[in-house]
């Protein structure tokens, strides 16, 4: 097992710029094929899906609902069979 | 495996459906940031906050920006940083044709912030970079998107002079609310540096297309949109953008309306029916937003 970090990539917004979490599409311990949206987020301009790189099972979230993550942040983690 | 329907309307409620992207899960986007914080060189897709960053980059592509990344108008609704901006960085052209290549570009769309306080508005320099990247990619498509240049002539004339493909100046909206979206600058004197640049590229024989963009979801009325639409083509304006306005943060001008796809199918079919040779129209579409598609989609 490997695990796979899912970080907030660059979405329009400069460098340290924020996004929030709207929603997560999948909860922890449930899994994903590569491609799945893990998580709706938004800027001042638009609503992203998050896809998922890998395929797995997501073991934690590191920013819930509501919340806000720099881009570049660490959204969640994706085990990965190796 | 998904989990249960979220409840979009409770939590996503700020934009309608049709605004949402999807980030590829694949893609260039981490290199193509890599290459331009290598070369130091600034897009217009970062600074601007454009929605559509994510897919532009992961598909190889970006619009540069140059002469500084600090703009001396303050247009209410650009991202950009106002204030006043520092000298021409002398190694940018080459630099924008260093990443070009780099990245392979077969269309390479250069845009500026507006410099009313250099003599030329920074016409020289974007004559030098189109020829810079001209020299490293001859078969490229070069297409420029100026500023006004406060309607200067000789300024139009040095960047015609070095033979880009296209050349782009957006209106952004219509005349009406020039006063509340860009206050200093001037509707007419927009559509006169599209009618000159166009009239100046025939009487020299060189094949230019002038292309212009809206935006909409400002306030405007259909009426003001149509008559804009026809005040482009009597400009001899050959391409059309449309796009929805989407407001970079809450310290600039709001949104009034979110326009339905639909409606921009509308805007597309009559403008196409007023004669422009391609027009983009959606809520995504970006002045340089699919820049090749949109001019491989020209009308002879």
């Amino acid at each position: 097992m490997s695990e796979v970090e899912v970080r907030l990539p660059e979405l329009g917004d400069e460098a340290g710029d924020e996004a929030r979490v709207a929603f997560w599409y999948i909860d922890v311990g449930e899994e994903v094929e590569e491609g799945d949206d893990l998580v709706q987020m938004l800027t001042d301009k638009a609503t992203f899906d998050v896809p998922s790189p890998v395929a797995g099972r997501l073991t934690v979230q590191l920013a819930a609902e509501d919340k806000a993550v720099k881009v570049g942040g660490l959204l969640c983690k994706i085990e990965v069979k190796d | 495996m998904m989990g249960d329907q979220p409840d979009i309307t409770a939590r996503a409620r700020r934009f309608p459906p049709w605004l949402k992207k999807r980030i590829p899960s694949q893609g260039e986007a981490a290199e193509v940031s890599r290459l331009l914080a290598e070369l130091k060189l600034a897009t217009v897709c970062s600074r601007a906050h454009c929605p559509n960053l994510p897919e532009c980059y992961a598909r190889g592509t970006a619009t540069f920006l140059i002469l500084g990344d600090s703009c001396t108008r303050s247009c209410r609704f650009c991202a950009i940083e106002k204030a006043a901006p520092g000298p021409l960085r002398d190694d940018e052209p080459e630099a924008v044709a260093e990443a070009s290549a780099r990245l392979g570009l077969r269309h390479v769309v250069i845009t500026s912030v507006t410099r009313d306080d250099l003599p030329d508005g920074g016409a020289a320099h974007f004559a030098r970079t189109i020829r810079a990247v001209r020299a490293r990619l001859p078969q490229a498509i070069i297409e420029v998107l100026t500023p006004d240049f406060r309607g200067a002539e000789a300024a139009i004339d040095a960047v015609l002079a070095a033979r880009p493909d296209l050349f782009n100046h957006n209106v952004e909206t219509v005349p009406r609310l020039y006063a509340t979206v860009r206050p200093e600058a001037d509707y007419r004197r927009s559509l006169g540096v599209l009618a000159y640049a166009k009239r100046r590229a025939t009487a020299g024989g060189m094949t230019v297309y002038t292309k212009s963009g809206l935006m909409v979801g400002l306030g405007e009325t259909a009426d003001e949109v149509r008559t804009c639409l026809a005040d482009l083509r009597a400009a001899g304006c050959d391409i059309l953008t449309m796009g929805q306005y989407l407001a970079p943060s809450s310290a600039h001008l709001p949104v009034v309306r979110f326009v339905e796809p639909a409606e921009f199918a509308a805007w597309e079919a009559e403008a196409r029916a007023l004669g422009f040779a391609a027009v983009a129209a959606g809520p995504f579409v970006r002045s340089s937003y699919q820049a090749e598609t949109v001019f491989s989609t020209r009308k002879a």
